[in-house]
């Protein structure tokens, strides 16, 4: 199916922290059925861009807009409701529930019935592990099954976007491989993926499209494949590039 | 009677106070696990809806002990008793949530904390000034029925209490466990960014413990009345400080700590009077309060300790 | 407010204070406005606690009771122990007479009201610091909740040891102070004339408290604690101070107050007259000291004057309009409603109080607005490298651990004299855990840290800054509360020595102290130009984040440090501004100062750095000059992250 209209656009967007300025007129703009990567060192800017996409960041200027229509003024639920799921940062599970209500929480916004046994179907297929702990108190899972578990919880909003906040931190780099496993898997089935990453080479191997943030600003954008070959990347993250 | 059925007594009575502090406790610990504010008003919330218990019943044209009734129209009494007290104590509690703690969400330090002394003060003293100093007589329908086992008596009363004691424990179990809005507000106070991002909705859900935990206080309320067979406007801070410290003893923010707690102190009242001598029972509790605040902040079930400064 | 009218106005309040009772003759008034004065003293004392430290306490009264039962016990006829020659010292000193009963010899405690004025000070302070100690560690309404538990043993135990405090009853036949000869009697005069000069000399102890060296510790723990103990407070010492000093102010008024009465029950002393006292400090403004001295007349006046000529209009209102209601109302046993709608309406809308602690300031020309970035360093620094190389800081086999998660693990670092090394590495790779284990704000659980050859491991983040270690945080703790100049004296603490004592009584060596400090600190603003100097006085929170950056370096400059921990300095500067803060962190290394630096943009790090030492996942994986460690292959892995198995 052919979409025109991207699902995400990020148009001049501007973000204050107090006085201090940090995205700077920034640009995205996601299609239907990509993966695309957000990369950039410390403090570039990326959490702060997924919080301006789940709503507990507002633009002080510039406009978001999701499948062509703009986020101004709707609440995070609303965008949850619309197809917007996050895979947050340290995979923040709820410790003391069990694997299986984690997994109710994300489809909070949504009717229980049909849809809804039919996406926990969909979980244990991507996720085998996940089901055998369905009992289980989140808390005491490993760093990579908990990672397993959230996104398995995003899924259940049955989202059309999927954000994911730096999906590899702290996991071992065989969990990093079945993580980035999985997002290839979900996005074939047809979730875009906009994944914020600290690990460029293993996002651009995923990824269709990327952008390089570095202090707020958007410095490099294009291709995957095109990006892996650049000098410029390493530059980037190592600090030295500088925007007029 | 021999020391052993004293002390047996004792225990029989610890529970039903334990009860009682149990669900007052509980309604403390629904609150302080989502927003980790201690409420002071909650304690004169309690203490207020005894009031509209009495109220409600001497609508019903009861007065006094004098008038038993039995069966169903005992029954419905009680169950119209219960249902006005613990509707008066949730909607007391949902309008002092709204109008002076809404507002200071988010302020850091122990604004909202003061704030609810000063609510708390002005329920006290409303009540004080409007109803008067005196103990008022509790109207009580139920019929004084006792039952002997050996050297220990136990009443119907007694059985009133842990009936709709342990009744609205397991459905509040049942509430967070089983419902949509008990996991949120469960999810909530373990996360509230992450729930925010599940697309809970928080206000909602603090209301909503606001609501329940008062309405629970309703029920401790009309408890206490048909217990002790009178109410005053002191109650909320005798029985609260006892409550208080039971949810602080098994955990602020647990829900089966506050219900274990609950009976813990129950019993340490019973038996510490018994043993040692009731004038003392009040600086044995603050005690125990202080002794878990300081050594044992997470107290029985309780996880984290209060990382609010 | 400028020195003149201020000055003029104490002039006006002191005159008016001591020539009321010659205006107004009726003794029941000046009963009042005693017990006003003495309010007034207890609102200064919990004023101490609570504005200036920032400890919610809810059990204050307490301390009140302790100094009302020692004199009260110390000058009445209530303990009569058999007399023996023990006691003929005490005789000799007028403390005690030997009285005959029927049953044989007694003592009867006479001590002196004046001499008992220090004395139940002393005890309340060891109470306080008694009741203070439990609650150190703990936060905020936690604190306030074993401090109510405190407040609330303390009359109970009273009314149930009667031997002592006679139970319920009271104390009573408590002896009335003497003057020279003079007898104080019932007539309320004399003991205003007392209670004005306790109040002012309390208003000057405060005032002077709060201006020096103690009083930014306690507003320093109050703002931030942990960055309040990385600059060099010792807040165990400082906070059991705050309640010792506060409990001795209730103390002495306890005294005070039950010399007046001439009796003490328990319920003089309950939960209500703390919470009545917190809210005369809230009315007022909390950390003001005219503030509460306000808040307090205001209330108290209100309770015993006021209320009732309302009510006598409300009942002549009442008869007007035929309302039975208001013809009986009497607002007098209202005001406990009215300390509790006080209390909501003022933490609602107003909660700086009546008469706000913090300061105006005035506003900037244009010019002081804008500065451009200027790149020549600090200039007026005198170059000071002595050439020795010897490591200043060794870090050897580092372990910290978190419960199950390793944050470090056999970090080897090592720090040369008069050197700048940079601590890179990426998100989460344990460089702040790095600097929160040296400045012993986290515990390690292997390894040693060794500090100019001294073992620093195990001390505590003030000790370490009293080493001559200064560190600035990733994300900026100053006290937001406090001007840029007081933020940048509080990094002096540790450097300067005035002690309560001093601070209170103002010595010429105190003042010589606070002036040179205040000079310094100005130095150190000037050293950043006309960022920080025109903003001196204002509050840290209204500075620009940039700003806010600079003033956290000064305040580390203030304490004199040997070495100079820096986490993500120019974090959220432009170009421009960062390049000069790298040029002024150069002229500081010259100057003589060691540096280490967490820094991600790595053109400073190469403009600076002496050395590199990368980490990831809690681990070295190199280390070199700058240019070396940019190549290394191992460091744009940890940057740029594994290569995938399946490209």
């Amino acid at each position: 199916m052919l979409e025109l209209c991207p699902i995400l656009e990020f148009r001049g967007v501007d973000t204050h922290y107090g006085d201090l300025h940090v995205l700077k007129s920034v640009d995205y703009r996601i299609d239907v059925g990509e993966i695309v990567c957000l990369l950039g060192g410390n403090a570039s800017g990326k959490s702060t861009t997924m919080k301006a996409i789940m709503g507990s960041v507002r633009p002080t200027a510039g406009d978001i807009l999701y499948q062509g229509a703009s986020l101004a003024g709707v609440g995070t639920a609303e965008r949850v409701r619309r197809g917007i799921a996050p895979v947050l940062e340290a995979r923040r599970l709820f410790p003391r529930m069990t694997v299986y209500e984690n997994l109710e929480m994300g489809a909070y916004t949504r009717h229980r019935g049909p849809e809804f046994e039919e996406d926990l179907a969909r979980v244990f297929t991507l996720f085998p592990r996940v089901e055998e702990r369905l009992r289980q108190i989140a808390g005491t899972l490993s760093g990579g099954e908990q990672q397993m578990v959230a996104i398995g919880r995003a899924l259940m909003a049955r989202p059309r976007l999927l954000c994911m906040d730096e999906p590899s931190m702290g996991l071992s780099p065989a969990y990093v491989e079945q993580v980035f496993d999985i997002i290839r898997t979900i996005n074939r089935q047809g979730v875009t993926i906009f994944m914020v990453e600290q690990n460029a080479n293993m996002a651009l191997s995923i990824a269709d499209r990327a952008y390089v943030l570095q202090t707020g600003q958007v410095v490099l954008s294009g291709r995957a494949a095109e990006l892996r070959e650049n000098e410029l990347i390493r530059h980037a993250y190592l600090g030295e590039l500088k925007v007029q | 009677m021999s020391d052993y059925g004293v002390l047996l007594q004792q225990v029989i009575n610890g529970l039903s106070l334990g009860a009682m502090y149990a669900l007052l406790a509980l309604g403390f610990t629904l609150v302080y696990g989502i927003l980790e504010l201690i409420n002071f008003a909650h304690f004169n919330v309690f203490m207020v809806s005894s009031f509209v218990g009495m109220w409600a019943l001497e609508l019903l044209g009861i007065s006094g002990q004098g008038q038993v009734l039995t069966g169903l129209a005992l029954a419905g009494t009680l169950l119209f008793a219960f249902a006005v007290t613990m509707l008066a104590g949730g909607v007391l509690g949902v309008a002092i949530e709204r109008l002076s703690l809404r507002p200071l969400r988010g302020v850091p330090g122990t604004a909202a904390m003061i704030t609810t002394i000063g609510v708390s003060y002005i329920l006290f003293n409303v009540i004080l000034l409007t109803v008067g100093a005196g103990s008022e007589n509790y109207p009580n329908p139920l019929p004084v029925v006792r039952w002997q086992f050996g050297e220990v008596i136990i009443e119907l009363k007694t059985l009133l209490i842990w009936g709709v004691a342990i009744a609205l424990m397991m459905a509040l179990q049942l509430f967070v466990n089983r419902t949509r809005l008990g996991k949120a507000m469960r999810a909530t106070a373990q996360d509230p960014e992450a729930a925010r991002m599940m697309g809970v909705d928080v206000d909602r859900v603090v209301v909503t413990a606001f609501f329940l935990g008062s309405a629970l206080a309703g029920a401790a309320a009309l408890i206490f009345g048909l217990y002790y067979n009178y109410t005053s406007f002191i109650i909320g801070y005798t029985a609260g400080l006892r409550a208080f410290t039971a949810a602080v003893l098994g955990g602020i923010g647990s829900i089966p700590g506050a219900m274990v707690g609950g009976v813990l102190i129950g019993l340490i009242e019973t038996l510490g009077g018994q043993l040692i001598a009731v004038r003392w029972t009040d600086v044995i509790i603050f005690s125990i309060l202080i002794l878990v605040l300081v050594f044992v902040p997470t107290g029985l079930f309780g996880r984290a300790a209060p990382t609010k400064s | 407010m400028t020195r003149t009218p201020a000055r003029l106005a104490v002039f006006g309040i002191t005159a008016a204070a001591l020539l009321f009772p010659l205006v107004n003759q009726n003794d029941a008034d000046i009963d009042s406005a005693a017990n006003a004065l003495a309010f007034a003293a207890l609102a200064l004392g919990l004023n101490i606690v609570v504005g200036f430290a920032g400890l919610l306490d809810l059990g204050y009264a307490a301390f009140f009771a302790i100094g009302a039962y020692a004199y009260g016990v110390a000058s009445s006829w209530q303990l009569q122990p058999a007399w023996s020659s023990f006691w003929e010292p005490f005789q000799w000193l007028d403390l005690v007479i030997r009285f005959h009963t029927a049953g044989g010899d007694v003592v009867h405690f006479q001590v002196s009201f004046w001499l008992m004025l220090p004395i139940a000070a002393a005890i309340a302070a060891f109470f306080g610091v008694l009741f203070g100690a439990p609650t150190l560690r703990l936060k905020g309404d936690y604190l306030a909740i074993v401090t109510l538990g405190f407040g609330e043993i303390v009359p109970i135990v009273a009314r149930n040891i009667p031997s002592v405090t006679n139970g319920a009853m009271g104390l009573n036949g408590v002896a009335a102070p003497r003057f020279f000869g003079f007898d104080f009697g019932i007539d309320a005069t004399p003991y205003y004339y007392v209670g004005v000069a306790i109040v002012a000399f309390l208003i000057l102890t405060s005032q002077r408290l709060k201006d020096s060296r103690i009083g930014r510790a306690w507003m320093a723990i109050r703002e931030d604690e942990v960055a309040a103990t990385a600059m060099g407070v010792d807040r165990v010492r400082y906070k059991l101070l705050a309640f010792a000093i506060g409990a001795a102010f209730a103390g002495a008024t306890g005294t005070f107050y039950v010399a007046k009465l001439q009796t003490a029950t328990p319920e003089m002393f309950m939960f209500p007259v703390s919470v009545m006292i917190l809210v005369m400090v809230v009315f007022g403004g909390i950390g003001s000291v005219w503030g509460v001295v306000v808040g307090a007349l205001i209330l108290q006046i209100l309770q015993s004057w006021f209320l009732e000529d309302l009510s006598e209009w409300l009942h002549a209102l009442g008869r007007f309009v035929g309302v039975d209601w208001l013809q009986h109302v009497e607002l007098a046993s209202s005001i406990e409603l009215i300390f509790g709608l006080i209390l909501v309406l003022m933490m609602l809308y107003r909660r700086e109080g009546l008469i706000p602690a913090a300061r105006r300031t005035r506003t900037l020309s244009l010019d002081e607005q804008t500065v451009q970035p200027a790149r020549s360093g600090f200039t007026n620094l005198a170059a000071r490298d002595d050439g020795s190389r010897l490591p200043l800081l060794e870090i050897v086999d580092l372990a910290v651990r978190f419960g199950g998660l390793v944050a470090l693990q056999s970090v080897e670092l090592s720090v040369p004299a008069h050197s700048v090394v940079a601590v890179i590495g990426p998100n989460g790779s344990g460089k702040s855990t790095l600097f929160n284990a040296v400045t012993g704000l986290v515990p390690t659980d292997q390894g040693t840290i060794r500090f100019a050859g001294e073992e620093i491991g195990r001390l505590r983040p003030h000790q370490v800054l009293d080493r001559g270690i200064a560190r600035t945080f990733q994300n900026i703790r100053l006290f937001p509360n406090l001007s840029v100049l007081e933020n940048v004296m509080v990094g002096m603490h540790a450097r300067l020595v005035t002690g309560p004592v001093g601070a209170v009584l103002r010595l010429p060596a105190t003042r010589g102290e606070e002036a040179a400090a205040r000079e310094r600190a100005l130095e150190i603003l000037s050293l950043f130009g006309n960022r920080l100097l025109p903003r001196a006085e204002h509050p840290a929170a209204s500075l620009s984040y940039a700003n806010r950056r600079r003033t956290e370096i000064a305040r580390a400059l203030a304490a004199q440090p040997k070495l100079l921990m820096l986490d993500e300095p120019t974090a959220g500067m432009n170009p421009a501004e960062t390049l000069e803060l790298a040029d002024q962190i150069g002229s500081l290394n010259r100057y003589g100062l060691t540096v280490l630096l967490i820094e991600h943009k790595l053109d400073v790090v190469a403009m600076l750095a002496d050395k590199v030492v990368v980490l990831d996942h809690g681990e070295k994986i190199a280390e070199g000059p700058p240019a070396a460690v940019r190549r290394d292959e191992e460091v744009i892995r940890a940057y740029l992250g594994r290569s995938a198995v399946f490209a």
